[in-house]
C-alpha cells in the first residue's frame, strides 16, 4: 500500500478512536466538560479572593521636603489602596511592569516648588503616574482619589500662612516683572493678592468646628496638581485574571481525561479482538500505532483549544502570543500521546493496564498541578512535581499566556515535554508492537 | 488457493497446532471441524498471518505468505471473537474496515450498502452495533470480512452464539458467496453445518488434522456401518450393515405375516460418527 493510502488508513483508525471517545458519554464528560467546569469553579474561587484585596500602589518620593512627605503619608492613608514607597522611579516602573502594583505615583524633585508657584503658574506641580493599562478600573479609582488628595494638600499649603505669603510674593514678583501686564491689571492683582493674604490669615484661625474654614470645595474645576497618566506596558509576571490560573488546570484535567480514555479504548481494543482485526487488514503495526497516536493527539489538541477558546472568549483570558501557545499545546499534546502509548501497553492484559494507567495518570496530575497550582504547593512538593509531565505542560501554557515567557524561557518546559513525547512514544510503541504480536 | 504445510504452533506446553498440512482448492467451501481447543482458530490465525507459526509455511496461491499488505488484501477474515466497535453504527464499522483495505468515496459507500443488504442489516445500518442482538453482531462481523470483496474468506465459527434466524441468514450468505466463486474456509464444531455447507471437510483434534475429504468420502471411510432397526409387533431387530437399503429389502421380502413389520429406521453414519470412530470421543465433549 502506498504511503498516501497508509496515511488514509491511519486517519481512519484515528477518526474511529476520536469518535469512540466522543460517544462514550462518561469519557467525553470527563475529558471535555468536567475540565471546563473545574476551571470555571477554581477561577471563581481564586478570583473571589483577589477582588477583596486592596489596590496596590507604589509611590516614589523624589522630593524630600515636608510637604512632599506629608502628601505621601496622606496617600498612604487612603483606604482601599495599599500604598508602598519605592526608592526610585525605575523601581516603581518595575513594580507596575511586573504586575505588583497597578500604578506608581512619582513625586518629582520640584514638587514643593511647584506647589509654591501654584498661583504664579496657574497650575501646580506635575505628578507623573505610571499605570498598568490593563487595570483601568484600579487606576480610574486612583485618579479620583488623587484629585481629592491634591486639593486637601493645597488647602493645607494655603492654610500655612508662611507658605501662602511666599506663594503670593512669588506671584507679585512675577507680575511686577512682566511686560505683558499693564499697570491697571497689575494694581488689580495687587489688591487681589492683598485680599487673599488677609483671607488666608483669617482662614488659618480655626472655625467654629475647630477645622480650618477653607475647604477644597471652594476650588472646584481647578486642579492643584497635574497628574499625568503614563501607560506602562506590563510584563506578564503575574496572572491578571484568576481564570488565567485555572485554565491550565482545566487543561491538565482535559489531558488526563484524554489519556485515561485512550488507555481504556486501547485496553478494550486488545480485549475485544478489534486490535487483532485491525492487524489482519493490510496495514502495518506502525500505521495502527500511528493511528492511535494521531487520535490521542487530535483529542489532546481538541480539549486544550476548547478550553482556551472558551476562556479567551468568555472569561477574559488573554492570549498575547498565539504562535507560542500553539507550540505549547502541540508539545503538550505530543507528550501526553507519549504517556498514553506507554501506559496503554504497560500491563500484560488490557484491563490490567487500563487500571494501572488510570492510577498513574491521576497521581501525575495530582503532583503536577491538576488540583492545586504548583505555586500554591508546599515547598517540598515543588521538586516532586518536576517528575510529572503535567507540571511542564502547565508551565508551557502559562509561559505562553500570563507568564509571558520568551523563547529562551520556553525552552526548558518544551524540551521536557518533547523528551516525554519521544520517550513515551518509543517505549510505548515498542511495547505496543510486541503486545500486538502476542 | 491456500496451502498450509506442516504448520506448528505451541503456547508454552500447550501444542495448539501440531503439524497441519492442508490444501484448500479455489472455489470450494472447506470446513474445519473440531471440538473446542482443537486448534481451529490458531490455524486460521496463522493462515492470515496474525499468528507466526513456530514452523511450517502458509502460501496463498500466486501471492505468497500472508505477511505483506498486498497478500492480506486478498483475504477476508471474520474472527471468532467479534471484532466490531459497539459505539459505531453498522455503516461506520464497515466504512472503517473498507478504508483499511484502501477503499474510499463512492465505491466504499456502494460496497457498504451492498454488504449490509447481503447480511440483512440494512434496516439497522445506522444504529450502533452495541445495540444489535448477538446474531446481528455476528452478521456484521461477517460483513466486515466481505467489504473488500476478497477471493479468499476465512470464517471462524461464524454462527457461534447465534439464533436460528441469524444462523439461516449466515448459512445462506455463505452459500451465495460460494456460488459467486469465493474460496471459503469455515470452522465450526457443528457437524450439521459442515455437512450442509462444505464441499470438503477436515476433521481436526488436538492440533492434528485427522482426515480430509468430502462428507461422503469421510463417512464411507471412517463412519462405520449404518445401524438398521426393524420394528415388529413382537420381535424388534437391530443390526449393523454397510448396505442398509439392501438389507431392509431382504428383511421385508421375507417378512413373516404373523408378525408384520411396523417400522424401519436407518441410522446412517455421519461426521459425528467419523469423529467418534477416529478419536473414541464425541464432538461435543
Ligand atoms: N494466545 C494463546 N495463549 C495460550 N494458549 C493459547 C492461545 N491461543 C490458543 N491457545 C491454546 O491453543 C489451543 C488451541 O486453541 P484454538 O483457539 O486454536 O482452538 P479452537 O479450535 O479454535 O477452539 P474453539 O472451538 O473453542 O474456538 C487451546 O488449547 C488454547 O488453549
Ligand atoms: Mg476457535
Amino acid at each position: 500500500m502506498g504511503s498516501l493510502a497508509g496515511i488514509r488508513a491511519m486517519w481512519a483508525i484515528a477518526w474511529t478512536d476520536v469518535r469512540l471517545l466522543l460517544r462514550d458519554r462518561a469519557a467525553a464528560f470527563f475529558t471535555f466538560v468536567f475540565p471546563i467546569i473545574f476551571a470555571i469553579f477554581f477561577g471563581l474561587v481564586f478570583g473571589g479572593d483577589a477582588k477583596k484585596g486592596k489596590i496596590e500602589i507604589a509611590v516614589a518620593q523624589l522630593d524630600q521636603g515636608s510637604l512632599a512627605t506629608e502628601f505621601v503619608s496622606s496617600l498612604k492613608q487612603m483606604d482601599g489602596f495599599n500604598v508602598t514607597s519605592v526608592a526610585s522611579e525605575a523601581d516603581g516602573e518595575k513594580a507596575v511592569r511586573e504586575g505588583k502594583a497597578s500604578a506608581c505615583i512619582i513625586i518629582p524633585g520640584g514638587f514643593e516648588k511647584g506647589l509654591d508657584s501654584i498661583f504664579a503658574n496657574g497650575k501646580g506641580p506635575e505628578v507623573p503616574v505610571l499605570v498598568d493599562p490593563s487595570k483601568a478600573a484600579d487606576t480610574g479609582l486612583l485618579q479620583g482619589r488623587l484629585m481629592e488628595q491634591s486639593f486637601a494638600m493645597m488647602a493645607k499649603s494655603i492654610t500655612q500662612p508662611e507658605r501662602m505669603k511666599k506663594q503670593l510674593q512669588q506671584a507679585r514678583d512675577m507680575i511686577a516683572k512682566s511686560k505683558d501686564i499693564d499697570l491697571s491689571r497689575k494694581l488689580m492683582f495687587g489688591t487681589l493678592f492683598q485680599n487673599i493674604e488677609t483671607f488666608t490669615n483669617d482662614a488659618n484661625k480655626p472655625g467654629e468646628d475647630g477645622k480650618p474654614a477653607f475647604s477644597d470645595n471652594a476650588l472646584s474645576g481647578f486642579s492643584p496638581m497635574q497628574f499625568e497618566m503614563k501607560d506602562i506596558r506590563k510584563q506578564r509576571i503575574g496572572p491578571t485574571n484568576a481564570y488565567e490560573v485555572s485554565l491550565p488546570q482545566g487543561i491538565v484535567w482535559g489531558l488526563m481525561g484524554c489519556v485515561t480514555a485512550f488507555v481504556s479504548t486501547l485496553a478494550r481494543d486488545r480485549q475485544r479482538g478489534t486490535l487483532v482485526r485491525l492487524r489482519s487488514a493490510p496495514v502495518s503495526r506502525w500505521q495502527i500505532v500511528g493511528g492511535k497516536a494521531m487520535a490521542g493527539f487530535v483529542s489532546c489538541m481538541l480539549v486544550q483549544w476548547l478550553l482556551i477558546g472558551i476562556f479567551a472568549m468568555f472569561f477574559g483570558v488573554r492570549v498575547p502570543n498565539p504562535p507560542m501557545l500553539i507550540v505549547a499545546t502541540v508539545f503538550s499534546a505530543c507528550a501526553f500521546v507519549g504517556v498514553m502509548m506507554f501506559l496503554a501497553v504497560i500491563g500484560r492484559s488490557g484491563e490490567g493496564s487500563a487500571g494501572f494507567g488510570r492510577s498513574v495518570i491521576l497521581i501525575m496530575a495530582l503532583i503536577g498541578g491538576g488540583t492545586l497550582p504548583v505555586f500554591f504547593m508546599p515547598a517540598f512538593m515543588k521538586p516532586v512535581s518536576m517528575a510529572s509531565p503535567f507540571k511542564w505542560s502547565v508551565d508551557a501554557i502559562e509561559g505562553a499566556t500570563w507568564r509571558g515567557y520568551d523563547s529562551q524561557q520556553m525552552f526548558l518546559p518544551l524540551a521536557v515535554l518533547a523528551g516525554v513525547a519521544i520517550g513515551g512514544f518509543v517505549l510505548g510503541s515498542m511495547m505496543f508492537r510486541r503486545a500486538m504480536r502476542e | 488457493m491456500l496451502r498450509l504445510t506442516n504448520l506448528r504452533k505451541s503456547y508454552g506446553n500447550i501444542v495448539a497446532v501440531d503439524g497441519i498440512s492442508l490444501e484448500v482448492r479455489r472455489g470450494e467451501v472447506f470446513g474445519l471441524l473440531g471440538p473446542n481447543g482443537a486448534g481451529k482458530s490458531t490455524t486460521i490465525g496463522m493462515s492470515v498471518g496474525l499468528i507466526t507459526p513456530d514452523s511450517g509455511t502458509v502460501e496463498i496461491e500466486g501471492a505468497g505468505a500472508p505477511t505483506t499488505d498486498r497478500v492480506r488484501g486478498h483475504i477476508g477474515i471474520a474472527p471468532q471473537a467479534l471484532a466490531i466497535y459497539d459505539d459505531l453504527s453498522g455503516t461506520e464499522n464497515l466504512s472503517l474496515f473498507g478504508r483499511l483495505y484502501g477503499l474510499g468515496g463512492r465505491e466504499l459507500k456502494d460496497r457498504v450498502h451492498r454488504v449490509l443488504d447481503l447480511v440483512g442489516l440494512l434496516p439497522r445500518s445506522s444504529d450502533r452495533a452495541g445495540g444489535y442482538s448477538g446474531g446481528m453482531k455476528r452478521r456484521l462481523n461477517l460483513a466486515a470480512a466481505l467489504i473488500h470483496e476478497p477471493p479468499l474468506l476465512l470464517l471462524d465459527e461464524p454462527t457461534a452464539g447465534v439464533d436460528p434466524q441469524s444462523r439461516n441468514n449466515i448459512l445462506d450468505t455463505v452459500r451465495d458467496l460460494a456460488k459467486a466463486g469465493k474460496t471459503i474456509i469455515y470452522t465450526t464444531h457443528y457437524m450439521e453445518e459442515a455437512q450442509k455447507l462444505c464441499d470438503r471437510v477436515g476433521i481436526i483434534d488436538k492440533g492434528k488434522l485427522l482426515c480430509v475429504g468430502t462428507v461422503d468420502e469421510l463417512v464411507m471411510a471412517h463412519g462405520g456401518k449404518s445401524i438398521v432397526r426393524i420394528e415388529r409387533a413382537e420381535k424388534h431387530e437391530r443390526f449393523e450393515t454397510d448396505a442398509p437399503v439392501r438389507e431392509i429389502s431382504r428383511v421385508l421380502a421375507g417378512a413373516d405375516a404373523g408378525d408384520p413389520v411396523t417400522g424401519v429406521h436407518i441410522d446412517r453414519p455421519n461426521l459425528e460418527s467419523v469423529f467418534l470412530g477416529m478419536t473414541g470421543r464425541s464432538l461435543r465433549d
